[in-house]
């Protein structure tokens, strides 16, 4: 039944569609307004039904050139995807370690991983990179980022 | 206060040692960022608006002003020297940029697109300085409906302009709707859409989607593309001198694209990647010799460049005078103006002059900066294309990170980043444009506060749209605008 790419697509978006419409409609209603806060809401909600529907039955418009944007091959989903997990702990330390530690540890281990062989430059950046940004933002623009373990 | 006084005061801004200092800390860093391939004026404003915190408004601004001229400047570089446009507006600089290049040529390309982005950049500044003052005073007569209407028709311009399919377009632009939906409604103070979260109390900030949608999904692109394209050392620029019949070849459409330009700037959703194009195809109609063009015109390089150009400071038109971005990057802007209480608009020229006049007088001075910049120094800045793709993944996840906790300081905010990264990566992968979702997610909050005002006036009746005629007819122009694809469509289908 969902035989092209849009068509999966617009089933997607038609749940996401409908989960919307269902929070619009249980949201509670304030008495002294005209228009209350589920009118834009709802109206999102419907609009986005009646596109996705319009999407399943869309002839599939795309180039060549977009097409191939998909063909990424194996390995480097692979590397998205690690990527993405460095990240994601790199966001789960940052508070814990501080922010330049973790910014070292990030930079040092992403950039090697993608490929980078030159490992002394790749030290000094990791380490030069965080500290001049820590100081710009603590000492110069007053704004904190996490200290974390580091005394300063 | 009048015009030229107000220019006046906009230049004591910008020519004091502060406004000096910031206009060319803001076309330098645009200009790096914009040169990086896949790295656009998005997300040079994203990275940099974090910088701004706590800074004066004015110069603030100044400088983002600059970061955005100085990306599109910056983006040609690229786009000649590897073929690999880092922005969508010098992608047309390209085709006949790089056989320039190819030809030994590269220095003279480079002199050429200077040149030209100069010449486009400083004539629209000169129609920025007449133009914005005259739209600001008709503006301020604009009621609620006037307003959801022109904000309407942005919308529905920039969804019928990009490229690809119109309804993915407007399911971009849907979403983006939906997701500024989220938070306490500034009206009834309605939790929607929080489920409970205390995060999501106020809502998504514009840093996460802009950082996540732009940035990341383009670190992603990088991530697939780490290997190729690594500028050539070897690669001689060439002599940067340009003779003079190829400056006379020049002049035709380096005034014309100049108009061109900035006209289709000021339009809603048209912005510098149509101009140039529509530039690029002017000026080959135009041509005795439309077969030079793709093989390393003169023409064919200045016509983009003046154009993209010129129709980066048509953009601040509606920006600076309405307070409506008519794109994706110019939403960004406005975000930037937001993130220091700054409120775009028609009383920006009388409550803070020296914010309006200071950004468009400071615009002359950062286009003579490019030029400075980028005639002499281009063979030590093209140096910038060599950082190993490895770092500059890195570097630029670093930046956005720092982007989003500088702005909300905690980590919930940092994964809807990561979230909004994987969305706009995924968006590209199945062709969903961007910028209308930006846009959407800007304009989003403004457009349902003009429409329950509007409501709220007329008592709930939606005649009060269809009664005030300048509303009535941006509503029907907005409507109308989903035409041009369609044409557009038959006009193709008729060639082939």
């Amino acid at each position: 039944m969902f035989k092209t790419l849009n068509q999966r697509i617009s089933i997607v978006l038609l749940v996401l569609a409908i989960v919307y419409l269902i929070l619009a409609f249980q949201l509670p209603s304030f008495a002294y307004t005209n228009i209350d806060a589920d009118v834009v809401p709802k109206g999102l909600g419907f609009l986005l039904v009646a596109l996705s529907i319009g999407l399943f039955f869309a002839k599939d418009s795309e180039t060549e050139e977009q097409r191939a944007r998909r063909n990424i091959p194996q390995k480097d989903i692979g590397a998205l995807l690690a990527v993405f997990a460095f990240v994601f702990l790199y966001i789960f330390f940052l508070e814990l370690l501080g922010f330049v530690v973790t910014t070292a540890i990030f930079i040092f281990g992403c950039s090697w991983f993608l490929g980078y062989k030159k490992h002394v430059v790749n030290a000094l950046v990791s380490v030069l990179f965080p500290l001049v940004m820590y100081l710009l933002f603590t000492s110069f623009l007053q704004i904190n980022l996490p200290q974390g373990i580091l005394p300063f | 206060m009048g015009s030229i006084e107000g220019i006046l005061a906009g230049f004591q801004v910008a020519l004091s040692l502060e406004g000096i200092m910031f206009v060319l800390i803001g076309v330098l860093v645009g200009t790096f960022i914009g040169m990086l391939p896949g790295l656009g004026p998005i997300s040079a404003i994203a990275v940099m608006i974090p910088i701004t915190f706590g800074m004066d408004p004015t110069p603030a601004l100044v400088m983002m002003a600059g970061v955005y001229y100085g990306a599109i400047f910056g983006g040609s570089t690229s786009s000649i020297l590897l073929n690999a446009p880092g922005v969508s507006g010098t992608v047309a600089t390209a085709l006949d940029g790089y056989p320039m290049a190819q030809q030994g040529k590269a220095g003279k390309a480079l002199a050429i697109a200077a040149i030209s982005s100069f010449v486009g950049g400083t004539v629209s500044v000169v129609l920025l300085m007449l133009f914005a003052p005259l739209l600001s005073s008709v503006a301020i007569s604009f009621d609620p409906p006037a307003y959801f209407a022109l904000m309407f028709l942005g919308l529905t311009a920039i969804t019928s302009l990009s490229e690809g399919s119109t309804i993915k377009a407007l399911i971009s632009a849907v979403v983006g709707f939906m997701v500024v939906t989220i938070g306490i409604d500034p009206q009834t103070g309605t939790q929607r859409f929080t489920f409970g979260n205390v995060n999501l109390l106020e809502g998504v900030d514009f840093l996460v989607i802009a950082l996540g949608l732009f940035a990341l999904a383009e670190v992603c692109t990088l991530i697939i593309n780490r290997k190729d394209l690594s500028f050539d050392n070897k690669q001689k620029l060439g002599s940067l001198k340009i003779t003079k019949d190829e400056f006379k070849e020049m002049r035709g459409p380096m005034t014309r694209q100049s108009f061109l330009g900035f006209l289709l700037g000021v339009l809603p959703g048209a912005g510098a990647t149509i101009a140039s194009f529509i530039g690029y195809i002017t000026e080959k109609r135009l041509s005795k010799n439309p077969e030079e063009f793709g093989k390393g015109s003169v023409k064919g390089l200045a016509a983009p460049e003046t154009a993209n150009n010129a129709a980066t400071s048509g953009a601040f038109v509606p920006l600076l005078s309405l307070g409506i971005p008519g794109s994706g990057t110019t939403a960004v802007m406005l975000g930037a103006f937001l993130v220091l209480n700054v409120q775009p608009g028609p009383l920006l020229m009388t409550d803070r002059p020296e914010i309006f006049w200071g950004i468009i007088a400071s615009m002359y001075i950062g286009n003579v900066f490019l030029l400075i910049l980028n005639l002499p120094l281009i063979p030590y800045i093209s140096k910038i294309l060599k950082i190993p793709r490895p770092l500059l993944i890195s570097l630029v996840i670093m930046f956005s990170i720092i982007g989003v906790y500088a702005i909300s300081f905690n980590t919930f905010d940092l994964y809807m980043l990561l979230l909004f990264g994987v969305i706009g990566f995924l968006m590209r992968l199945f062709s969903f444009p961007a910028p209308p979702f930006i846009l959407a997610f800007i304009l989003g909050g403004m457009m349902e506060q003009a429409f329950r005002q509007s409501l709220t006036i007329s008592n709930g009746s939606y005649m009060i749209f269809v009664e005030s005629p300048i509303a009535i007819s941006l509503l029907i122009i907005g409507l109308l605008s989903f035409l041009f694809p369609i044409i557009g469509h038959f006009r193709r289908k008729k060639e082939v």
